[in-house]
């Protein structure tokens, strides 16, 4: 059976009475009515309005943190290969991950950059990343998702230098940073992203 | 008491227009559970949907003041959370649709009527989620939001026409789920 | 006292070279002598130390058992001795600076084949080539021909720039394969751009002003 009686479809429309229609025509009109009812079921215990006003409240993104969530927005992107695109801006972002802004901010000595660190984990606990800055300790650098919108985040002040690390979701799961479009074998079967820091201009 | 009616969603966008924020609380309060349902049908996921909406609704913020026609809010909103969950399909693989309303858990208090009733949502949900998004998108709109044609081709853009041929493809497709598993 | 003084002094400069203190705790207990060992073989060579104890404290944080920490630092051990024999033969001498054997370690972990790397170091006597290395290796990584991703670096030391603008160049030519470009014609235009490729936007000050550094590590 391909096609069904066409009354039903034009009782379900409003444009005939089911009433006047045989049994087996009024149950498939029943049947689509009761699955409606089934969906019409609130979804309980969820509601957006907290997450929407402070994002609301925050201000507009600058352009770095738009791009950034372009980026983190799933692009089918794989482990090894990456489209052209999306290097470009992991190169951007990679890149806005690490000098200071004009000479005279108070908080960067010379030899000191900062790294943006971003991953998409929406269902996440607690996001860390772990590498040779911190000597590979879990949890002196946590990211932080404020908005719940399932993006993780971290700006960290480092020394200037090459670094390799990776993300540690939930305390457990070590990942590879899918934006850092630098990787090298780790010796353990797995490989390390990793990042450049470059150092503080005047 | 405060006797007087609740704002119309007019006076809300004007207020929120007018530099009062926080009255978009109101237009969330207002519209967040029929969206929300809407979207959980569309993804398949209590959590994806919460995604598409609260995004949806941040985009409506942004753009209120393009929102021409305040007085039909509502379309205007779910013409947004539309295209989030289309956005949000297109990101998702085909073979990766989360099912999260699975059937509850056996606990003491249910009766047999709920867990029944939880069963029954989950096959047609699974069956709906086995529909492209159009129909799937037209079927929700048409038969769980209870939109008109006339409001479903304002939300969705199409042609009427093309609605009514969705919805009923989607009838067809539903009913032999249903048959199927009976 | 005195025995317990002759302890104290003898102890004192072992104690400096070794990195038990470091590794205990950190990575299984039976490997850490035969690491520690390991870099104090790698003090006796003038290599760096740095990049051993670091893989070791890796190996630990991903719970990887004590013989392979033991064999990843091998391997690391045996890629600081390949890095430092290219800077050799490549007329760094009488002895490489630590600093340049890691930098030449990264670019050959990084895939850069050595006659490659080589060239790069003959073409900037003067360390410290990190950046350079850096470069030629983000092209490589994009299926850029090695050689020709060597030339353009070169050809940008050549042209005055140097340090982290050299990270710009190799950028810019990524940049110009996500506008359609092939990699050969790529190169040709950033070629013709030198000195003069855009620079790396600076991070705003909203993420100047949120960063921080790194904190204690949460109790276990």
């Amino acid at each position: 059976m391909n096609t069904i009686d066409p009354r039903i479809h034009q009782a379900l429309d409003g444009e005939l009475s089911p009433d006047a229609l045989p049994p087996e025509l009024q149950r498939a009109i029943r049947q689509v009515a009761a699955a409606a009812d089934l969906l019409a079921a609130p979804v309980r215990g969820v509601s957006v309005e907290l997450r929407v006003m402070a994002e609301i409240h925050r201000p507009a993104p600058t352009w770095a943190r738009r791009v950034a969530r372009w980026i983190v927005t799933p692009h089918a992107l794989t482990f090894r290969f990456r489209p052209a695109w999306s290097l470009a801006f992991a190169a951007a972002v990679a890149v806005l991950t690490v000098f200071a802004a004009r000479g005279g901010e108070p908080q960067l000595a010379e030899h000191e950059g900062i790294a943006q660190f971003v991953g998409r984990f929406p269902d996440a606990r607690s996001v860390h990343v772990v590498g040779s800055f911190n000597d590979w300790r879990a949890g002196s650098i946590a990211l932080e998702d404020q908005d719940h919108d399932g993006v993780w985040r971290a700006t960290v002040v480092l020394p200037a230098g090459t670094y390799e690390y990776m993300f540690v979701v939930d305390g457990e799961r070590w990942v590879p940073d899918h934006l850092a479009d630098r990787l090298v074998a780790d010796e353990f079967g797995r490989e390390n992203s990793v990042v450049i820091v470059r150092p503080a201009r005047r | 008491m405060d006797v007087r009616a609740a704002p119309s969603d007019a006076e809300v966008v004007a207020r929120v227009l007018g530099g009062d924020a926080e009255a978009f609380g109101i237009l969330i309060r207002r519209y967040e559970a029929g969206l929300l349902r809407f979207a959980t049908r569309m993804l398949g996921s209590r959590d994806a949907a919460a995604d598409a909406v609260a995004e949806g609704f941040v985009r409506a913020y942004r753009h209120l003041a393009s929102c021409r026609e305040p007085q039909r809010l509502r379309t205007w909103l779910y013409r947004i959370v539309t295209n989030r969950c289309k956005s949000h399909l297109a990101r998702r693989s085909v073979a990766d649709v989360p099912l999260d309303e699975a059937p509850p858990v056996a606990d003491p208090s249910d009766t047999e009527a709920t867990l029944e009733r939880g069963e029954q949502l989950a096959l047609v949900q699974r069956a709906l989620t086995e529909l492209s998004a159009d129909k799937r998108e037209a079927f929700v709109l048409k038969h769980v939001e209870g939109l008109s044609y006339e409001e479903m081709a304002a939300v969705t853009g199409e042609r009427i026409p093309t609605l009514k041929m969705r919805v009923h493809r989607a009838r067809e497709a539903l009913l032999k789920a249903l048959e199927e598993d009976a | 006292m005195r025995l317990g003084l002759a302890v104290v002094l003898l102890a004192g400069p072992l104690a400096a070279q070794s990195v038990q203190g470091r590794l205990a705790g950190r990575i299984p207990s039976e490997a850490v002598p035969t690491v520690d060992s390991l870099v104090q073989v790698a003090r006796r060579e003038a290599l760096p130390t740095e990049p051993l104890v670091q893989k070791a404290l890796e190996g630990g944080a991903k719970q990887v058992p004590g013989p392979r920490i033991v064999a990843a630092v091998q391997v690391s051990l045996s890629q600081l001795r390949d890095a430092r024999d290219l800077l050799l033969r490549a007329g760094d001498r009488p002895r490489p600076q630590p600093g340049e054997v890691t930098t030449v370690a990264w670019a050959l972990r990084r895939g850069l084949p050595a006659p490659v790397v080589e060239r790069v170091v003959a073409a900037l006597p003067q360390p410290p080539r990190a950046a350079a290395m850096h470069a030629v290796a983000d092209l490589v990584a994009h299926r850029f021909d090695p050689d020709s991703a060597a030339d353009l670096i070169i050809a940008a030391v050549q042209d005055g720039l140097q340090g982290e603008r050299l990270l710009d160049v190799s950028t810019a030519a990524l940049h110009e394969v996500q506008r359609g470009h092939t990699r050969g014609d790529a190169i040709a235009i950033v070629r013709m751009q030198l000195p003069a490729v855009p620079v790396a936007p600076r991070p705003t000050r909203s993420a100047v002003a949120r960063a921080r550094r790194p904190g204690p590590p949460a109790p276990p």
